[in-house]
């Protein structure tokens, strides 16, 4: 094992877990008339105590009523808080894995990452680029002996976070909002991610609004995960399992399922779910008959259309001229981006299946229980059975999601398809098992689940970089694994670098205005209130939507925000989503999200070139930027070539690389810092993930 | 694996062996390993070359984005009604006729093979295009990859510093579900080359440069050395430099070529001729985009800026790869997202039509001077021999030598055949 040498710093973490109370494991309560009652602590007032009972329902029960010894306990556990909370689940996770390691052979995690790497490394990975300079410094300085833990806490508090979650989020669902017809009306539907992750809302909570979104885009943008693949009802359903269930059964489409114990049937079975589900205008399998049956516009009245079209052409609208007409008609297809539950329609298994084609098929659950509910629609059932607590597959799915993002390796793999019997496939199933508790029991808050994990030991040691991780079935994760940037890791630092931590505030503006005039009620708006949204919708449409979908904004051209061969220059957020193909996010492997999980981490030619002569590149290297002007102002050649290392990599330079950049520095004097910020931008250390 | 064993294999050359030691090129990965680069070349020998097929070594494919009208131009009709505005001409060969916009190609029809019974189910632009350059049909859970990806899988790569496949004028391109490595070289703008592949700053600061980041980024690629992905990044930086000095590179100037003007000077006439050069040096498939084909307005006035130029870039194109002795190594092909529709619309255009419409090829073992299949006397549907979009990929599959039972696997385990089973229409060939 080549970095043997490294395995000597983490005491095995046993000692302090056994000191915590496991208030996380359900006990059993006692009543003082002796009703018995199992459940997980939650909180507790000093009169009421809140709990979780097994199905995931929270009751609260006064402390008065249940035996001392009880009442004791919730004493004791109300004063551990959540921040000790955090701290026993890290702990929890680093007792399981160094129990595992153990019995493997290996003593310890890897060695502890000095600071300045681990400042590096958790800008990068929770808030999605390198620290500046003065980031690190304000860091140095504190002498707190918690400072890591507040650092983590400080970064998954900035706003940075939902941005750097947003990049992972869209390519995990695919979010487009550039480069296909419908551009401009996409954009609320990218807005929701972001606002949502801003504001943390949780997780399961997100996936039952797309689930059961109905309505439309202006009014619900949530919509936007059914109206994804309109048109493709089965791949929209497998892209379905593979994000939400973490099961890829787009093979079960035409055959049996090769591994699993799938029929085609259970696959169209599940499919049914969304077998109500209208996603826009045309030609639907009808309910109850072998016939098919047309439908309008979802949610509106039959002759909507057709009225409003009227009434459009009688106020001026020459639908003779075709790039009137056109437009009338984007604006129309904006307003059918529209989802409703319509019982007149079926799902139908298609005619080219020997045997099955034609049959209509009532939904059943694919694994676990039966989704029930007769007040329920189809996909409010589906959600239900889908986020409820009792259903762990899917909190370990986005547990072990969260895990890979962290560690930069899933638990269990692939993460689009991991086995039923994942328990049998990984070689941490405590630790998996516990990480899915842990997400029902933070109620799938992907910031304080984040939080565990950064704060875990484990996380903190060097990048594992030896042939362990190839050549095991089962890496044992002793730390995290050596990687690449990200493209969008990549284009923030670079951003960072060239306009300093500016970058993380300046958004370009929201599309909410453009969300209102796509909100339409077609019971209660007239149609002069609609014919206005459209009047509206067309001159944003006349700016270009180009200008739109990149900044949000229509206020684009505003000098604040520069633009860099024709890319503004913003976080990767918030520029099209996904950025132009001459981009340097694409040349880095950002993914064009027509698959889930597209992103590659690979190297190409292209690539490097976009590196040494880009336009990226020479913004950093050839005019103002900030890099340049902070260190023309350090004295001396010395601080100079050093504060270059520093900003550029988060580490000082050695004694020979620092004759290097001085000679640099003599030939071209303070001109060189330039040459020397190329020279580090294009060193694979500046690319990787120590 | 074993390196003797796979020597001692008769045909497996010194050159073979080469040519795969030596995938460090353009979009070449270094993740790939030596052994999965070896193994897809020993799959693809244990395939079977169709018979009487492989003798295109090279393919050039023009594809006409929007839609090209198969009326005025390879399909056209006696029918006044159906013509409007349109002449006919005939082509240097009996039976063969053209719009008459087509001189250059009328006159070297004894090279071209026209298909007059194309026939698509896709009547979307995007949908219609993903299947015309891939074979299959769109999908949301898979990429498909288009021609260049997939023989480069199938044959395994075949140049040092240049790569297997280019695509000209479009500023993106991908692998669908294999290597990213294997993505075609986008060029956006054939006058402008390889993108940021000037530099910028002097040839000698660059230099000292290069030097001082491969110096300083030795010891990061020594600490992690037992990782095949910093120090591919090492080679991709070799590589690059290597180009950015190279006579490859010149390759995409075409400032200097004498014979430029010939083609004209529009993207689709420097995209043919870069095209050419590609060809030239040996690069596999090449794609050549052209835009503004979709006449659903003033069909007689869009083929007069379209149709010359075309005819100009696909006549000189020919000509001169037949003048080099590559025309039969070489095979060109046009086609397009559909085809449009035979009544004029009230803007005096054409709608779109995927029922049917025409494709071209020529070179690459194409019998010239044939037409192949027929529309009705309207050119709305096909009257006989009906080619399927599968079809026409397996023709192209046939001309290159590929096996076109033998699949190849996406990283889920899905298999893929080149031309999704369709049949290659072996009498093109001749």
């Amino acid at each position: 094992m080549n970095s043997t040498h490294r395995f000597v710093a983490f005491v095995l973490p046993v000692a302090a877990f056994l000191l915590f109370p496991s208030h996380l494991d359900a006990r059993t309560w006692t009543s003082t008339d002796g009703k018995k009652l199992d459940a997980i602590f939650e909180s507790f007032d000093g009169e009421t105590i809140q709990m979780k009972l097994k199905n995931g329902r929270s009751v609260k029960f006064p402390v008065s009523r249940l035996v001392k010894e009880d009442k004791e306990a919730a004493e004791r556990f109300s004063l551990v808080g959540d921040d000790a909370m955090t701290v026993f689940s890290a702990k929890k996770i680093d007792y399981l894995l160094a129990t595992n390691l153990a019995k493997n052979g290996i003593r310890s995690f890897n060695e502890r990452l000095p600071d300045d790497l681990f400042v590096r490394r958790v800008y990068l990975d929770i808030i999605g680029r390198i620290p500046t300079r003065e980031e690190f410094l304000k860091f140095a300085e504190s002498a707190r002996k918690d400072k890591r833990a507040m650092l983590v806490d400080e970064l998954l508090a900035s706003s940075g976070r939902s941005s750097h979650l947003f990049n992972y989020f869209a390519d995990m669902y695919r979010l487009k909002g550039s480069g296909v017809a419908r551009e401009l009306d996409y954009a609320p539907y990218l807005e929701w991610w972001r606002d949502s992750l801003e504001e943390n809302v949780s997780y399961n909570e997100m996936v039952r609004e797309m689930v059961t979104a109905t309505g439309n885009i202006g009014h619900n943008p949530a919509i936007g995960f059914l109206e994804r693949d309109e048109g493709m009802e089965f791949d929209a359903f497998s892209n379905f399992g593979q994000v939400m269930m973490g099961i890829d059964v787009s093979c079960a489409q035409c055959h049996d399922h090769p591994f699993e114990d799938w029929t085609m049937n259970d696959f169209y079975q599940m499919a049914a779910f969304f077998g109500q589900t209208q996603r826009s205008t045309g030609r639907y399998a009808a309910a109850g008959s072998e016939k098919s049956v047309s439908v309008g516009i979802p949610n509106a009245p039959k002759d909507w259309a057709s009225n409003f079209k009227k009434y459009a052409a009688k106020n001026g609208v020459d639908m003779k001229d075709r790039r009137q007409s056109r437009t009338f008609n984007y604006y129309l297809g904006a307003l059918g981006l529209n989802v409703a539950d319509n019982e007149a329609i079926e799902i139908r298994i298609p005619k080219t299946i020997d045997d099955l084609g034609g049959q209509v098929v009532t939904p059943a659950t694919l694994y676990g229980e039966d989704a029930a509910g007769s007040s329920m629609t189809r996909r409010e059932a589906l959600a239900e059975w889908l986020t409820n607590s009792t259903n762990e597959r899917f909190a370990v799915n986005i547990a072990n999601r969260m895990w890979e993002r962290a560690f930069g390796k899933a638990l269990v793999e692939p993460v689009i398809d991991f086995p039923m019997d994942w328990e049998k496939q990984t070689g941490q199933p405590e630790v998996l098992k516990f990480l899915g508790q842990e997400m029902a029991r933070v109620n799938f808050d992907l910031r304080e689940f984040m939080r565990i994990l950064y704060y875990t030991q484990a996380y903190q040691g060097y990048s594992t970089y030896d042939r362990a991780i190839d050549e095991g079935d089962h890496y044992l994760f002793q730390g995290p694994v050596l990687r690449r940037m990200r493209a969008e890791q990549a284009w923030d630092s670079l951003l960072t670098l060239a306009y300093g931590s500016e970058i993380d505030s300046i958004y370009g503006g929201d599309g909410s205005f453009l969300r209102e005039l796509m909100n339409v009620n077609f019971e209660e708006d007239s149609m002069e209130e609609v014919f206005e949204k459209f009047k509206a919708y067309k001159s944003v449409r006349n700016v270009g939507s180009k200008i739109l979908v990149d900044t949000g904004s229509l206020d684009a051209k505003d000098p604040e925000i520069p633009q860099v061969a024709g890319i503004p220059m913003l976080r990767s957020s918030r520029i099209a989503q996904p950025a132009s193909a001459s981009s340097l996010l694409s040349s880095f492997g950002q993914s064009d999200r027509m698959v889930t999980d597209n992103h590659t981490y690979d190297g190409t030619v292209p690539q490097v070139l976009a590196l040494m002569n880009g336009p990226v590149t020479d913004r950093l290297t050839g005019g103002e930027s900030k890099i340049v002007e902070d260190l023309e102002e350090f004295d001396g050649p010395d601080d100079k070539v050093r504060g270059v290392f520093f900003t550029m990599l988060s580490r000082y330079p050695t004694e020979t690389e620092l004759k290097k950049g001085l000679a640099i520095l003599e030939d071209y004097g303070d001109d060189g810092i330039r040459d020397l910020a190329w020279v580090l931008l294009n060193t694979p250390e500046f690319l990787f993930v120590q | 694996m074993d390196i003797k064993h796979l020597a001692g294999n008769s045909d497996f050359s010194r050159r073979h062996f080469l040519e795969q030691t030596a995938r460090t090129s353009l979009g070449v990965s270094l993740t790939t390993t030596f052994g999965s680069a070896l193994s897809g070349q020993l799959r693809a020998e244990e395939a079977k070359t169709p018979e009487g097929g492989g003798s295109a070594k090279s393919l050039i494919y023009i594809y006409c984005s929007g839609g090209m009208t198969h009326l005025d131009t390879f399909d056209p009709k006696e029918n006044k009604e159906v013509m409007g505005d349109t002449k006919v001409i005939n082509g240097s060969v009996d039976g063969m006729r053209f719009g008459s916009q087509l001189e250059g190609i009328a006159k070297n029809a004894d090279k071209f093979a026209v298909v007059n019974s194309m026939s698509s189910r896709n009547g979307a632009h995007a949908q219609a295009r993903y299947q015309m350059m891939t074979g299959y049909n769109q999908r949301a859970t898979i990429v498909h990859p288009h021609i260049g990806p997939f023989a480069e899988k199938y044959f395994g790569k075949r140049g040092d510093l240049l790569p297997d496949s280019v695509v000209i004028n479009r500023g993106t391109s991908n692998s669908g579900y294999l290597d990213p490595a294997m993505s075609p070289l986008p060029v956006a703008n054939p006058e402008s080359g390889i993108a940021n592949a000037s530099l910028t700053t002097t040839e000698e600061r660059f230099s000292k440069r290069m030097e001082m980041s491969l110096d300083i980024g030795q010891n990061f690629i020594d600490k992690y050395k037992h990782y095949t992905s910093p120090k591919g990044y090492v080679e991709f930086y070799d590589q690059a430099s290597r180009l950015l000095r190279s006579e490859e590179l010149k390759v995409f100037d075409l400032s200097e070529v004498e014979e430029r003007e010939k083609y004209g000077m529009n993207s689709l006439g420097q995209g043919c001729l870069l095209a050419r050069r590609l060809v030239e040096n040996g690069v596999r498939v090449i794609e050549v985009h052209s835009g503004g084909w979709d006449m659903h307005n003033d069909v007689v006035g869009s083929c007069e800026t379209r149709l010359p130029p075309f005819d100009q870039a696909l006549s000189s194109l020919v000509e001169d790869l037949e003048s080099l002795g590559l025309l039969e190594s070489t095979m060109v092909v046009v086609s397009s997202d559909f085809g449009r529709t035979s009544r004029i619309n009230d803007r005096a255009g054409r709608d779109h039509q995927p029922a049917v419409f025409s494709t071209v090829f020529a070179g690459g073992g194409i019998k010239g001077g044939q037409v192949y299949g027929s529309s009705d006397n309207e050119g709305r549907r096909v009257a006989d021999k009906a080619v399927s979009v599968e079809d026409f990929h397996a023709t192209i599959g046939y001309g290159l030598g590929i096996d076109l039972e033998h699949a190849i696997y996406s990283p889920s385990g899905r298999p893929f055949v080149f031309g999704n089973h369709g049949k290659p229409v072996t009498s093109l060939f001749g």
